[in-house]
This record gives C-alpha cells, sequence and structure tokens, in this order.
C-alpha cells in the first residue's frame, strides 16, 4: 500500500500555555481532498499551519508523502499553501507572484515564467499575468493565489478558508472550480472551512474538528447520515438538528430501536426535513404543538413550534402549504428518521 | 452654505496658526535672507547692494569649496548609511523578545538628548588619550597603542579619522528614522512572510525580495529627509566637537561657514550667499530623489 | 465668517502689541545696565563681584552680567543684538576684536564724557592700553587691564628637580634648556619628548605649553627684531618671510619636532594647557594675566611667573580688555556710571583683587591691591615690568578672520611638521585678502 498523502499522529499544538489542537489523528490519502469543518475556534486553521510547518506541534508526528516532516522547516516539506488574505506581494506583478517559488528555488527565468503561465492558464487567469494585486478583483486574487499554490506541484496543497472572502455567487462558482481543478490535478489537498455546504460539496472526506479534537472523519454522506456526535449532528445542516430528550414528551411514530429504554439517558435528534406537519384534528398521529414563527425561504418555510410542556422544534415544509403563526398543529416523525444520542457524552447510540 | 466650502473653511481656520507662524518665523526670514545674499551685510551697517559679487567670491574661495566638499561628502556617507543603520536596527528589534523593549528605548535616546550636550558627550568618548572609544581600542595593546600594534585612531586631530567622527555622531540621532522604520515593518502584513517561509525564501531572500521593496517607499522619503536635513546634522558636532578642524578645514562644512562668516565675521550677506547655494543644492536633492521614488513608485504599484 | 473676522483681529492685535513692544521700549530711568561679557567661571565670578561691589557702592543702581560661552559667541550675541536693535548697554572686548565693532559705528565715542567726569583723569593709566582701544582719534572705549605674555612655572617641580627657575632676561635658549630638562618620564627620568610619537613613553610631564598662533609668535618676532605686519597701522599683508621672523617661527616650530618640549596634538586635544598645566603635567605655560584667576584654584603645587625669554630685546605683546558702551545703547547714563566705577581706582582694586587684571589704572597697579603677597602669583611684578616694552597688535577689522586663518596653519607647522616655505608663504597667501577687505582705525 502506497503511503498517505498527509498522516496525522497525535499531533498537539498550543499557543502559549492554551492548548489548540489536543491529539489529532488524520491520515489523508493521495488524490484525497479532506475538508476540515468546525466552528471559529475549533483548531481549524491550526491543523494547517501545523501541517505547513508555521507552528510547530508540541506532541506528534507529521508526515507527508511518507516523510516525517515534524522538523522541517516550512520550506522543506514540499506543501503550498493558500492564504484567507490570499498574501500576494503587491510589489510584484502576478506573473511574479506566481514564479516567485520558483525564484527563490533558483529556477531558470524562462522556465519560471513559463511554469507561472501555465499555471495561471490552468485556474483561467492567464490574462492578469502583468497585473498588479492591487488591480484584481478578489475573485481575480483567488485565482492569483491557487496558481501560486499549484506552479509547484506540491506534495499538499493547503487551503486556509480560501473563499470566504468572495461574494456568494462567486464563492459558489469557485467552489465548483475548486473540485473541477482537483479532480483534474489529482492532486492531495486540505481545505478548512467554517462553511458546511462548502464541505459537503468539495470533500472526498470531512474531519469534524471540535475544540482541539477530532470529531467524526468520513465522507459527506456519512457525515449527514450518521453523525457521529450530537455536535456533528447540530453543525452540520442548517436550520440544525432538532435534539430533545429521549424521555418525552415527543414521541417518534413507528417501532422504536431495541434496548432503547433500557440504555442510560439518551436524546434523539432529527432534522427539520424529517417532520411531518398535520392539522391538530388529524388522527394520523403526531404530538400536539403550537407554530410559535415561520421562516419563508424561497420554496421552503421552517416553521418553529412549541412542543405541549417541551422543547422548541423546527419544522421544514413546502411554503405554498406553510401553517400560520399561533395555529395549533400536530408533528409527527418516523423513527427510521431519528438518530439517538447519548446525553452525557453526545456520542451516536448504538443499539448492542 | 455648502458642507464642502464650509469644511473647506474649517480647514483654513485651522491651519491659520500654523500658516501664520510658517509665513513669519520660515519664510519670511528665508526670503529676506536670499535678499540679503545679494548685499553686503555686516549686521551692523544697513545692507548695501553687491549684486553678484557674494557668489563670485564664493567660487573664488578655497574654504568655500572645502566646505562644499565636505558638505557632500557627508551626505553621500552620512545619509544611507543613517537609513541602513535605522533599518538594520528596526528589522532586529520589530519583534517582541526579551529585552526588546530597552533596546528600542537605548535606540532613541541619543535622539532625545539636547544636541550641545550631545557633542559635548561625544568630545569625551573621542578624548584620544583619556576618551573610553581609545581606551577600549588600546586594551591588550602596549604603549598606548591597539592590540594589532597600530596607533588608535585620532579623533580630533587626523582630518579623515575626524570627519568619521562626525558620521559616526550623527549615524546615532536616527532614532526618528528608527521609528518610523520600526512602524513601517510592523505595519507589514505577516502572512506574506509565511508565504515567503512556505517557498523556502532564507533570510537574505525575503530581505531582498519582500521586506526591501515593500518598506522601499517609507526608505525613500526618509533618504530625502536626511538629505535635507544632512546640512545640518553637521553643525553642532563640527562647532562642538571638531571646531572645524583639524587644520585647516577638515570638518568645515556648509552649515558652519555660514554661521562663522555670518555671525564671527560680520559677513551676513556672503554668509547668505552661501546659504542660498546651500537650498539649492538641497532642492536639486530632493528633486532627483523625489523622481527616482516616482519612477519606483510607478514600476510596483502604478 | 464672523468667528474668522473676530480670529484675524485678535491676531492682528497681537502683532501689533509685539511691534509696539520692539519699538517703544525706550528704558525707564530703572532699567538695569547691561553687561556683556565672556570667561572661564572663574573670571565670571570676578566680573560678578564687581557688579555687587557697584550695587552695594551706588544702591539702586543695577548691571546685569550677561554672560556669553566664549570669545565667538560674545561676538556673535553682540553682533546679533546690534542688528536686532537692542544691544547691551556695555561689552568687554580685547582691542583684537574690537575694531570690527569699532570701524562700523557701532561703539559710543566717549571722549566728552571722559572731558566731564571728576573720577576719570585719562593720565592715570598705562598709554599703551588707552591708545590700543583709539579708533580715528577717538577714545572708543575704556581699558581695565594692561597685560602682557609671561611664563607660569610649577615652582614646586622646579625645586623637586633642581632646575634653575626662569629670570628675567633669560633667553630662548635658556627656555628650551629649561623646558627640556623638565621633560620628564612616569618616573621623573628626563625624556626626549619627540620619541613618543612612537612605540616609546609618553612623557608624563612637558617642559613647555604654547598655543600655536600669531599673537604667541608675535613678541617673539618682535624680540628678535622683526615685524609681523608691513605697516603696524595699516597693515596690508604677514611679513613673516624677514629673516628675523622666519628665525623666530623655526625656533617656535621645533619646539614640538626637534625637543618635543610641548606636547602633540593629540595631547593637547585631550587636555589643552591650562588644565595640564594645573593638573601638574606641565612645567611652564605662556599665557597672559588671564590665566591667573584660574590658577589659583591650584592647591597642589605652588607657582608662579617669569617674564617672557628675548632674543635681542625685551618685548611683550599687549594684553588688554576694555569696557565699550554700545551707541544703541538706551541706558547710556547709567552705563557710563558703572564704567566709571569699574575704571577708577575703587573698580580696578576690587577687579584686581580677584587676579583676574593687571590693572591699567597705573597708581593702582603698583598698590597692594596688585602686588600684595596675599595670592600667588608672588612675582606678581613681572607683569608690570613688561609693561614698558609691550606692544600692540594691529588693529584691523578682520583680525577675527586673520587669527583663525593663521591659526590653522601654525597648528599644522607646530603638530605636523609643514614645510616652513610652504607655511610662510600659506601664511602670507591666506591672508591678504584678508588685509585687504580689514578697515583700520
Amino acid at each position: 500500500m502506497s503511503d498517505p498523502g498527509l498522516l496525522l499522529e497525535g499531533v498537539s499544538a498550543a499557543y502559549g500555555r492554551t492548548p489548540v489542537l489536543r491529539g489529532i489523528d488524520l491520515t489523508v490519502a493521495p488524490g484525497e481532498l479532506l475538508v476540515v469543518l468546525g466552528p471559529s475556534g475549533a483548531g481549524k486553521s491550526t491543523v494547517l499551519r501545523v501541517v505547513a510547518g508555521l507552528e510547530p506541534v508540541t506532541a506528534g508526528r507529521v508526515h507527508i508523502a511518507g516523510r516525517d516532516v515534524t522538523t522541517d522547516r516550512p520550506g522543506r516539506r514540499n506543501v503550498s499553501m493558500v492564504f484567507q488574505s490570499y498574501a500576494l506581494f503587491p510589489h510584484l506583478s502576478v506573473a511574479d507572484n506566481i514564479a516567485f517559488g520558483l525564484e527563490v528555488r533558483d529556477t531558470p527565468r524562462a522556465v519560471a515564467r513559463q511554469r507561472a503561465r501555465a499555471a495561471a492558464e490552468s485556474v483561467g487567469c492567464a490574462a492578469l499575468l502583468d497585473r498588479r494585486p492591487g488591480q484584481l478583483s478578489g475573485g481575480e486574487r483567488q485565482r492569483v493565489a491557487l496558481a501560486r499554490a499549484l506552479v509547484r506541484e506540491p506534495d499538499v496543497f493547503l487551503l486556509d478558508e480560501p473563499l470566504s472572502n468572495l461574494d456568494l455567487a462567486l464563492r459558489t462558482e469557485m467552489r465548483t472550480e475548486l473540485r473541477a481543478l482537483h479532480d483534474r490535478l489529482g492532486a492531495t489537498m486540505v481545505h478548512v472551512t467554517h462553511d458546511q455546504t462548502e464541505a459537503l460539496v468539495l470533500a472526498d472526506r470531512i474531519a469534524v474538528l471540535r475544540d482541539g479534537r477530532i470529531e467524526q472523519v468520513d465522507t459527506p454522506d456519512a457525515i449527514w447520515h450518521r453523525p457521529a456526535s450530537a455536535f456533528v449532528a447540530r453543525f452540520v445542516g442548517s436550520p440544525a438538528m432538532n435534539l430533545l430528550p429521549a424521555s418525552g414528551p415527543f414521541t417518534p411514530s413507528g417501532s422504536a430501536p431495541p434496548g432503547l429504554a433500557a440504555a442510560e439517558e439518551l436524546q434523539i435528534g432529527f432534522r427539520p426535513g424529517a417532520v411531518t406537519l398535520r392539522a391538530a384534528d388529524d388522527e394520523a398521529g403526531g404530538s400536539a404543538a403550537v407554530v410559535d414563527r415561520v421562516e419563508v425561504v424561497g420554496e421552503d418555510a421552517y416553521a418553529y413550534l412549541t412542543l405541549a410542556g417541551g422543547p422548541p422544534v423546527v419544522a421544514r415544509v413546502p411554503a405554498d402549504r406553510r401553517p400560520v403563526r399561533g395555529a395549533a398543529v400536530r408533528a409527527e416523525v418516523r423513527w427510521a428518521d431519528v438518530h439517538v444520542f447519548h446525553a452525557g457524552s453526545g456520542l451516536r447510540y448504538s443499539p448492542s | 452654505m455648502r458642507p464642502d466650502s464650509r469644511s473647506r473653511r474649517q480647514l483654513v481656520m485651522m491651519l491659520m496658526p500654523y500658516l501664520i507662524g510658517l509665513l513669519v518665523l520660515v519664510l519670511l526670514p528665508a526670503v529676506i535672507t536670499l535678499a540679503l545674499a545679494f548685499t553686503e551685510y555686516d549686521l551692523l551697517r544697513p545692507p548695501r547692494w553687491a549684486g553678484l559679487a557674494n557668489f563670485s567670491e564664493l567660487i573664488d574661495d578655497p574654504i568655500f569649496r572645502v566646505a562644499l566638499t565636505n558638505s557632500l561628502v557627508f551626505a553621500l556617507v552620512a545619509v544611507p548609511l543613517r537609513v541602513l543603520f535605522a533599518l538594520g536596527l528596526a528589522l532586529l528589534l520589530h519583534r517582541r523578545a526579551l529585552g526588546v523593549g530597552s533596546a528600542r528605548s537605548a535606540a532613541m535616546l541619543p535622539t532625545a538628548v539636547p544636541e550641545i550636550a550631545y557633542g559635548l558627550l561625544w568630545l569625551w568618548l573621542l578624548n584620544p588619550l583619556y576618551g573610553p572609544i581609545n581606551q577600549v581600542l588600546r586594551t591588550g595593546g602596549e604603549n598606548g597603542l591597539t592590540m594589532l600594534g597600530r596607533t588608535p585612531p585620532q579623533w580630533l586631530t587626523d582630518p579623515t579619522d575626524a570627519r568619521a567622527a562626525i558620521i559616526a555622531m550623527s549615524l546615532f540621532t536616527m532614532g526618528e528614522t528608527f521609528v518610523v522604520l520600526l512602524a513601517a515593518r510592523r505595519a507589514l502584513p505577516r502572512d506574506v512572510y509565511e508565504m515567503a517561509a512556505l517557498e523556502d525564501a532564507t533570510g537574505w531572500d525575503v530581505f531582498r525580495r519582500v521586506t526591501l521593496p515593500l518598506m522601499a517607499p517609507v526608505l525613500g522619503l526618509l533618504l530625502v529627509r536626511d538629505a535635507v536635513q544632512s546640512l545640518h546634522f553637521t553643525f553642532v558636532p563640527a562647532l562642538v566637537v571638531t571646531d572645524g578642524g583639524p587644520p585647516p578645514y577638515a570638518t568645515t562644512y556648509l552649515s558652519l561657514f555660514v554661521y562663522r562668516n555670518g555671525f564671527e565675521y560680520l559677513r551676513y550677506g556672503y554668509a547668505a550667499a552661501a546659504t542660498l547655494v546651500m537650498i539649492l543644492l538641497t532642492v536639486a536633492a530632493v528633486v532627483v530623489q523625489w523622481r527616482l521614488i516616482r519612477r519606483y513608485r510607478a514600476f510596483y504599484r502604478l | 465668517m464672523m468667528r474668522l473676522k473676530a480670529l484675524l483681529a485678535l491676531l492682528l492685535c497681537t502683532m501689533l502689541a509685539a511691534t509696539g513692544c520692539g519699538s517703544g521700549s525706550t528704558s525707564p530711568g530703572g532699567a538695569p545696565v547691561r553687561l556683556l561679557v565672556f570667561g572661564a567661571p572663574e573670571e565670571l565670578a570676578a566680573y560678578r563681584t564687581l557688579v555687587d561691589a557697584y550695587s552695594k557702592a551706588r544702591p539702586g543702581t543695577d548691571v546685569q552680567l550677561v554672560e556669553a560661552s566664549d570669545r565667538k559667541d560674545l561676538l556673535a550675541r553682540l553682533a546679533t543684538s546690534v542688528a536686532g536693535g537692542a544691544p547691551p548697554d556695555l561689552f568687554l572686548m580685547n582691542y583684537r576684536f574690537y575694531g570690527q565693532f569699532a570701524a562700523k559705528d557701532v561703539v559710543e565715542p566717549l571722549d566728552d564724557r571722559i572731558a566731564g567726569s571728576s573720577a576719570i583723569d585719562p593720565g592715570d593709566y598705562y598709554p599703551v592700553a588707552m591708545d590700543a582701544f583709539k579708533w580715528g582719534g577717538k577714545q572708543l572705549c575704556l581699558p581695565q587691564n594692561v597685560s602682557s605674555l609671561a611664563v607660569y612655572y610649577n615652582r614646586t617641580l622646579f625645586q623637586k628637580y633642581g632646575v634653575a627657575e626662569p629670570k628675567a632676561g633669560w633667553t630662548w635658549n635658556d627656555m628650551i634648556t629649561t623646558a627640556t630638562a623638565m621633560t620628564r618620564d612616569p618616573a621623573g627620568r628626563v625624556i626626549k619628548g619627540t620619541e613618543s610619537e612612537g612605540a616609546a613613553l609618553r612623557p608624563a610631564l612637558y617642559g613647555l605649553g604654547v598655543e600655536p598662533s600669531i599673537i604667541r609668535l608675535a613678541p617673539f618676532v618682535w624680540s628678535n627684531g622683526g615685524e609681523i605686519v608691513d605697516d603696524p597701522a595699516r597693515p596690508t599683508r604677514l611679513t613673516l618671510d624677514t629673516p628675523a621672523a622666519r628665525e623666530a617661527l623655526k625656533n617656535l616650530v621645533d619646539l614640538r619636532l626637534a625637543y618635543g618640549v610641548v606636547p602633540t596634538d593629540e595631547d593637547v586635544e585631550a587636555e589643552d594647557d591650562e588644565s595640564r598645566f594645573a593638573n601638574g603635567r606641565l612645567a611652564m605655560v605662556l599665557s597672559s594675566r588671564r590665566a591667573t584667576t584660574t590658577f589659583r584654584t591650584i592647591t597642589g603645587f605652588e607657582w608662579d611667573v617669569a617674564p617672557l625669554p628675548v632674543y635681542r630685546g625685551q618685548v611683550g605683546v599687549l594684553h588688554s580688555d576694555a569696557y565699550c558702551m554700545t551707541r544703541g545703547s538706551k541706558n547710556k547714563d547709567a552705563a557710563w556710571k558703572f564704567l566709571e566705577f569699574a575704571i577708577a581706582e575703587e573698580g580696578q582694586k576690587i577687579i584686581a583683587a580677584t587676579g583676574r587684571t593687571v590693572p591699567s589704572h597705573i597708581a593702582v597697579s603698583t598698590s597692594a591691591a596688585f602686588l600684595g603677597p596675599a595670592q600667588p602669583p608672588r612675582t606678581a611684578k613681572v607683569f608690570l615690568d613688561a609693561i614698558p616694552a609691550v606692544r600692540a597688535l594691529p588693529t584691523v577689522s578682520t583680525w577675527p578672520e586673520i587669527e583663525d586663518a593663521t591659526g590653522g596653519i601654525l597648528e599644522n607647522a607646530l603638530y605636523r611638521g609643514d614645510k616652513l616655505d610652504d607655511v610662510i608663504r600659506d601664511l602670507d597667501e591666506q591672508t591678504r585678502p584678508l588685509f585687504a577687505r580689514g578697515e583700520h582705525g
């Protein structure tokens, strides 16, 4: 079996005395696009900076393409990085910016130029080669930063929230392009974002980070359908998954998983889309609830419900069939759509 | 009243005290001085029109020529050295580390000392026999020689050493330049340097390809400023420390030449003519440097 | 708009007030007389003593000392304050430097006031000093002192090493012999100072201190029968190329290069001659009476003065400072009252007691106030004996420039050993334009 593109073994890091990463184990296969997802302060960027060598580790090892690079300086790791701010050199032309790394490494100028042009073409910014960063739009800068990252053909690409400074339309477009670029290059990429949609769309696999620890590493499908913890379940998906005590007052319909009642305290979770709303007098079942608030987002509407004597619940309904505020309804969820978590640890409950 | 013209009026009002001061205290005396350059004036009797006589005498005056050469050489050597010295210190001290704060204060300190006191301090430092500089240079040597068996620099009696001493004195008053460069360096984005580190740029490459070009506009401005100021840096040291010597006129700079003629020999008109030459030189230097800077900016920033 | 007008009005007012203040300052009766002086701290203390005595003798009158840091500073202050229309009422100046002010009509002639004074009789004063301050036939300033160059020597060291003390009538060669015998290494052995340039030991004691300047050279040129300028009344050039002058100059230069009895330039920069003498590291030093106030603070050894050595005849060079009144003074009567006090017997006695002056008042100079043995030098009479043979340097308005220009050349001649022919030629060439520009009294 070939070496993984990137391997972190028990990596910890700290800013001063504050631990930021607490024992990260992570394997990225060659050619894989891994997205590191998590809320602010979870240590996502630190993962990249530790891989790049911009931050030292306090424990653990970092391997890139089979080499242990833990103590190597950044320039020796053969990684390239796209910064959130792009970090373009304002005094250099686009061509010189892209060729910077080559020229520093004493590549002949003509060769460096030619490779810079090729890199620029591959991200569609060849027309900008003679301009300066100050004359470029945000999206153009983004492309230049990408071209600079890929001109050197590194072992690993590190992308630190590269799309977060773009407006929504451009972000969507660049997201698609980025994925296409990855597929074309077959490069190992680690992409950091706090945007769960971006993560779901881009990733081969997603690593969800929380307080310096990995909560779950898995494919977007698995993250969505089988979240390993209540945290992952709530973080992925918008509006977030409903989370209620399993003991009531809300009881899903159908047959509960075996052994559920015997277990310790549990929580049940279900996405807003899994909720079916019915009229209050509908005999088909469901728990009685009152509509607090309704938000319409295009074709969908989100109804915020208060269950009788229980916590709030969000339900997604077609916009044309949304209830009015204050209406009494019945909400029903089938056990098949329900995730069960341990209330204390937040881990997914699996009946033994 | 349109808000535009109102804010402009406010601006004028706020600038007024400065403008009046500039006019009365700087521009008016400057214009008068320039006018006096064309007269014979001894401060005591009314000035008499002399046409270009002062200037033709300046051309023939060997002392003036020496002073002019000394000033130009000083500017060419001391101004770049000062800025380089300040840049070196700023790059050394821009990070947070143990002792950096005190080191920064130490770098600023000579600038805060009054000029005459600073001159007297150096007079002591440079004392050929009892001064600490030569005492240190003599450690390990015998019979008043250095460890290498050579005579220590004769700061106050050898022309070249004395000029070097004046330049050295001007180097340590670069506190302001240092502060400006320190601020400029600290304002540079961190991620650009991280980028350079990822591309394995070494210290020299980072300096040459990143730091220097990014700081170049500030460096350019400081060079212009120091060039303008350089005619004045030399005055107190030459007056207090070397008295224009060693003989005959090794450290007689234009500023001292002007002072002596104007206030010691009561040849104010003649001194004014020399001042005019000094101002023209300054303007020329500024124009040349300004053009270089503009070309640089056009090249890098557009 | 209103605010702008108010601001302008305010500004105009302050400007008017300022100019009003500048022009309308005719001084009221009680304004102090301002006296501009410079000197070492001990000299300034002497002037303060005089001013205090005056205030005590004439209550209600007030004299304010304006102290400049050195001679050049005094010249600059005087010139700028005259140009600015607010000169001091009195200033004290050497006759070598007053020419540029005399020529420019800045000094008030005193003949009428002297004639009308009951306190001052010109006949009471040494004529050589009075004459030095006449310009165009008018008495411009009144001299407070009449000094000549003398040899100060460290009597304690002479006795310690058993070297004969200098005495009247000694020759230049005697001086060289004496100075050579007094140049000693740290162990007290006689050492040849010329060897000290290289790796050999530096003398711990030098024999003689002399400043390489035209005023130090002049008395020896005269004594040797030469002249320093072509025409003392209307000089046009230096005449150091005559054999007599050349010999005197060569002998002066040889003190360093041939005999090594004077400190090197490095030594002088490290410690000037007066400090070196006061610190006991210099056996003899040529200076005027001025040095006395400073040397009286010496406690470590006994010192005395001797006359200058001679070539053919005893000749001294005049050192004299005088009180001058500015023409622009707004307080002339009060200034004259102080001047009368300072110049007349009482004032001369007070300042003589401080050691600063050889009184220009003949009677005071021969009184105990000057000759009294209370304080060194014991042989103060040396100064009086020199007066009959004392000569004045030419007074020409560009003299300060001439001293500066010749000073540099002579310094290099003494310390660097420039060729004598070049030195004499440079001295002549560089001073000719200065003489040409000069004005005479």
